[in-house]
């Protein structure tokens, strides 16, 4: 089947197999900060925007997009900067996970959130394994420009 | 393996392809995709629910209607802007991540009907009424729900929605506890809503999650409570009662001993909260 989507403001038809998932065919056209975690939708990493949202691409058929809206980090000039400054701070050791999570701070940024309370809360789903997440607060701390 | 992926526009189209493919509908598939992973479900045939013409979440009289499709963050909205039920916040929070609440919906933590679904516990506490489509059947939820997994509804049927009681005036508690702070399924979860009235009971419903084979209400012992003195004593009957009825049993998360003692204490600290027992910082 054929789906139409939008993927980093670019026009697509797709083709798909029904029992396609969203992470799958991402990679396979060539989106590959999209990346496999959990394979549950426990730990953030496979996370995209849909129609503006974080959602984990694990967890949605592609059939399901069709005529909808996806972003990846390829289509968030944000996501440099953060990554330097993630970079900077260490943040970054084996940087699985980092695609996630720059998809879920450079949206928490368009929302304009600074209070670090809610910046926790809207990052927990977002799992990291070996940085212990003090690097990663700095830099996203810094990124946002979050009172202190 | 799934060969088929359908996307019915109205109730009827739903309700023919799901008698005729006994295929699974696919909501926000925050369940779904642990299940088929799991294999504990094999089936040819997808339904995706999204494109079904519905209702909108809305307040209908003295009911809070949340119809299929609608997610936790759209239901959080809702509540928010229409100061509503704002209670359910509290519950609604604890449900996963930001990402899977933008996914998940109430009906399918129904339809998943887990003794440990925290919108099922909140639906038990609100006199939910589950609306079911295409034979407009409406039925309460604990009658509904029949065991874990277990839900009544025939081949041709969905869920279209469901209704809860709006409340105001109460005093309201829960907790969730788990082996993390986030992202959880509980161990044991306790709802509480009172309404009092010169310090007695005027209604209360107590809830547990994860305790029996289904989330434990029991309507008598509430009724039997109404009229009394609010304190600590009363609260200590109702922790007792309630640990009585619990039938835990002991998994991966927890004991079923340690989920007993779970049932006692959390009625105790839902009484220490409420009435301000408890030293805040
Ligand atoms: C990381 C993670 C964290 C989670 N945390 C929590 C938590 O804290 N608390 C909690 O309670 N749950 C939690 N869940 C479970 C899940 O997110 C919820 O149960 C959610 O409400 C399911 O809704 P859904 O729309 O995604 O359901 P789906 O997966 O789409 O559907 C669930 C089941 O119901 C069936 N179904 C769907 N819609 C209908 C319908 N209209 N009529 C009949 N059958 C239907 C489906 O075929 C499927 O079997 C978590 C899941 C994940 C992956």
């Amino acid at each position: 089947m054929k789906i139409n989507v939008t993927i980093n403001n670019e026009k697509k038809e797709l083709e798909i197999a029904p029992d396609d998932i969203l992470l799958d065919v991402l990679r396979r056209y060539g989106y590959h900060s999209v990346r496999r975690g959990c394979d549950t939708g426990m730990c953030g990493i496979c996370t995209v925007l849909l129609d503006g949202k974080p959602v984990p691409s694990c967890s949605i058929f592609a059939a399901r997009v069709d005529g909808h809206e996806i972003t990846t980090v390829e289509g968030l000039p944000e996501a440099k900067e953060l990554a330097k400054i993630l970079a900077e701070e260490g943040a970054d050791q084996c940087g699985f996970c980092s695609p996630g999570l720059i998809v879920n701070t450079v949206y928490l940024k368009k929302l304009k959130i600074k209070k670090i309370e809610e910046v926790k809360i809207k990052l927990i789903g977002n799992l990291c394994r070996c940085t212990g997440y003090v690097g990663q607060h700095r830099a996203i701390e810094k990124f946002l420009g979050v009172e202190k | 393996m799934i060969k088929n992926y359908f996307r019915p526009k109205t109730i009827d189209e739903l309700s023919e392809l799901k008698l005729k493919t006994k295929g699974y509908l696919f909501s926000g598939g925050t369940d779904l995709f642990v299940k088929l992973r799991a294999g504990t479900i094999d089936t040819d045939t997808v339904i995706d629910t999204k494109y079904l013409n519905s209702r909108k979440i809305e307040i209908t009289g003295n009911k809070l209607f949340i119809p299929i499709n609608a997610t936790y963050s759209e239901l959080r909205m809702f509540i928010k802007q229409n100061n509503v039920n704002n209670m359910l916040e509290n519950i609604v929070k604890t449900i996963g991540s930001p990402m899977i609440r933008n996914r998940g919906t109430p009906v399918g933590n129904i339809s998943n009907a887990s003794p440990a679904g925290d919108f099922v516990l909140a639906s038990y506490l609100f006199n939910a009424q589950v609306i079911i489509e295409p034979t407009s059947r409406k039925l309460p939820v604990k009658n509904f729900i029949k065991g874990p997994g277990k839900i009544d509804l025939r081949e041709n049927e969905f869920v279209y929605g469901i209704e809860l009681e709006i409340l105001n005036d109460y005093k309201f508690y829960f907790e969730k506890v788990g082996r993390r702070n986030a992202m959880i399924i509980s161990i044991a979860s306790l709802g509480l809503l009172l309404k009092e009235k010169d310090n007695k009971i005027k209604d209360i419903r107590i809830a547990f999650g994860s305790v029996a084979p289904y989330i434990l209400r029991d309507e008598n012992l509430e009724k039997s409570l109404i009229g009394e003195t609010i304190n600590e004593e009363l609260f200590k009957h109702i922790a007792i009662e309630y640990q009585k009825l619990s039938s835990p049993i002991t998994d991966v998360r927890a004991t079923k001993e340690y989920r007993k003692s779970l049932v006692h204490n959390l009625v105790i600290k839902a009484y220490n909260n409420l009435f301000e027992k408890v030293v805040k910082e």
